[in-house]
């Protein structure tokens, strides 16, 4: 059998990108040998350079080029508070909103019984050492709210609890300017059984 | 010609899965027609419509078209009511939804399997106890999909199930007497006739049923072990 040719193995190697198929991984390695020599350098380079330095954060499993990433190296942040988030966009989405101050961790993912994605996958161990660290007092869980996100939320509350840790869950409910009339049913029917007394 | 289109039918979803960038693989399980699977394009881009709808447990209509294996899910909305599944119940509903995906054959209708499905997840939802839930579901998915599970009367014969007496049930064929010296789960008549009648207030019962069910279940689904299992057996060692 012939070996694959350069050029076979960067189409082939084009396709571990997530919606890539054949016809425009076959694309992208043409216009980077024939148009864009130089882009095409640089990108061989940056991701040589991100696989070799960026790691997990030791402390908030999330990427970072050093062992503890900047935002758990900050002495402003609430050590008594941990936000357990799936993914690191969703960190980067509360940090957005500027009501939290306190630190993280991030799964990399969520229980996904039927995919066969387990605790493992997602680090349990390492969140249930991290939340006893002796200072975090306060677990606030910022999974989503889909059936695998509240599966993983239902969890690891419980793990926590039965370490002593106060627990609580991010609030669901109409979203902001939500005029009823507009909102999806499932969103009203959730606001309405989780609805709460007024003070 | 078949009619190739169908519009606002009862379905739930059972499981999904990421096709290509923005696209999700629904496997659904409907009324009329059995479980399917359906392409809901587009259905992961941040405003699909169908974003946040195709999540398990709920009851939905869903419209789809196509005569391939693969359908075209054109629309879901929400049918009303709600399932809601807490904790431990979620983990039941993700083994009900594994069962039906490992058990069920595409595009076989079972309508009254829809119903018992149905009622187990209500059952869920008000927090009934699971063990219950979970027996009389697996036991009406083995009898609906046709595998041997006679509970009034035994194997082969049209000798009536005793309550007093010990019998052993055979994989494939049903309840024998124990002095029979046939090898199977060995439980009391008794346990057989509360199934039949939906009983289960017995202890004993709860527990020959329990494991009557799980050498069946196992039988039929074969070497590969169920993810839902799995995961809870795994949680317990953290
Ligand atoms: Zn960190």
């Amino acid at each position: 059998m012939k070996s694959l040719t350069a050029l076979d193995q960067l189409i082939e190697s084009l396709r571990c990108l997530p919606g890539v198929g054949p016809k425009s991984a076959q694309r992208m390695a043409y216009h980077l040998l024939q148009r864009d020599r130089n882009g095409a350098q640089h990108l061989a380079m940056s991701l040589q350079n991100a696989l070799s330095r960026i790691h997990h954060c030791l402390k908030c499993n999330n990427f970072s080029e050093s062992e503890v990433c900047d935002l758990c190296a900050s002495g402003k942040r609430d050590a008594h508070q941990l936000c357990v988030v799936e993914m690191p966009t969703d960190l980067l989405m509360l940090e957005q909103t500027q009501t939290y101050h306190g630190m993280y961790f991030v799964l990399m993912g969520r229980l996904s019984p039927l995919d066969g994605v387990g605790p493992k996958e997602i680090h349990l161990d390492r969140l249930l050492k991290r939340a006893q660290d002796g200072e975090v007092q306060e677990v606030i869980l910022a999974t989503n709210y889909t059936v695998e996100g509240e599966a993983t939320a239902h969890y690891v509350g419980e793990l926590l609890k039965a370490r002593g840790l106060k627990v609580s869950r991010i609030a669901r409910g109409l979203p902001m300017g939500g005029e009823i009339e507009h909102v999806d049913i499932g969103t009203l029917a959730q606001a309405m059984m989780e609805r709460r007394s007024l003070r | 010609m078949a009619v190739i289109r169908q519009d606002n039918k009862p379905v739930y979803v059972l499981h999904t899965y990421p096709f290509r960038e923005t696209s999700l693989v629904v496997e659904l399980f409907t009324r009329e027609f059995g479980r399917i699977s359906a392409l809901a394009k587009g259905a992961r881009r941040p405003r699909a419509a169908m974003r946040g709808m195709l999540q398990s447990f709920q009851p939905l209509i869903a419209t789809w078209s196509g005569k391939a294996e693969l359908k075209n899910l054109h629309g879901v909305e929400w049918r009303g009511g709600l399932h809601v599944l807490h904790g431990q119940a979620l983990i039941c509903g993700f083994y009900l939804n594994e069962l039906m995906l490992r058990l069920l054959p595409r595009e076989d209708a079972h309508e009254a399997l829809f119903e018992h499905y149905e009622e187990a997840l209500r059952a869920l939802a008000r927090d009934e106890e699971q063990s219950i839930v979970l027996r009389r579901f697996e036991t009406r998915l083995l009898q609906e999909l046709g595998y041997a599970l006679p509970l009034d009367h035994e194997a082969e014969s049209a000798t009536p199930i005793e309550p007093e007496q010990w019998y052993c049930f055979v994989l494939e064929r049903g309840p024998v007497r124990l002095e029979a010296g046939e090898s199977g789960v060995q439980l009391l008549g008794k346990t057989l006739l509360d199934m039949g009648l939906d009983d289960y207030s017995d202890p004993q019962t709860q527990l020959q049923s329990k494991q009557l069910m799980r050498a069946l279940v196992s039988h039929y689904l074969g070497d590969k072990p169920l993810h839902t299992r799995q995961l809870l057996i795994d949680l317990q060692q953290l």
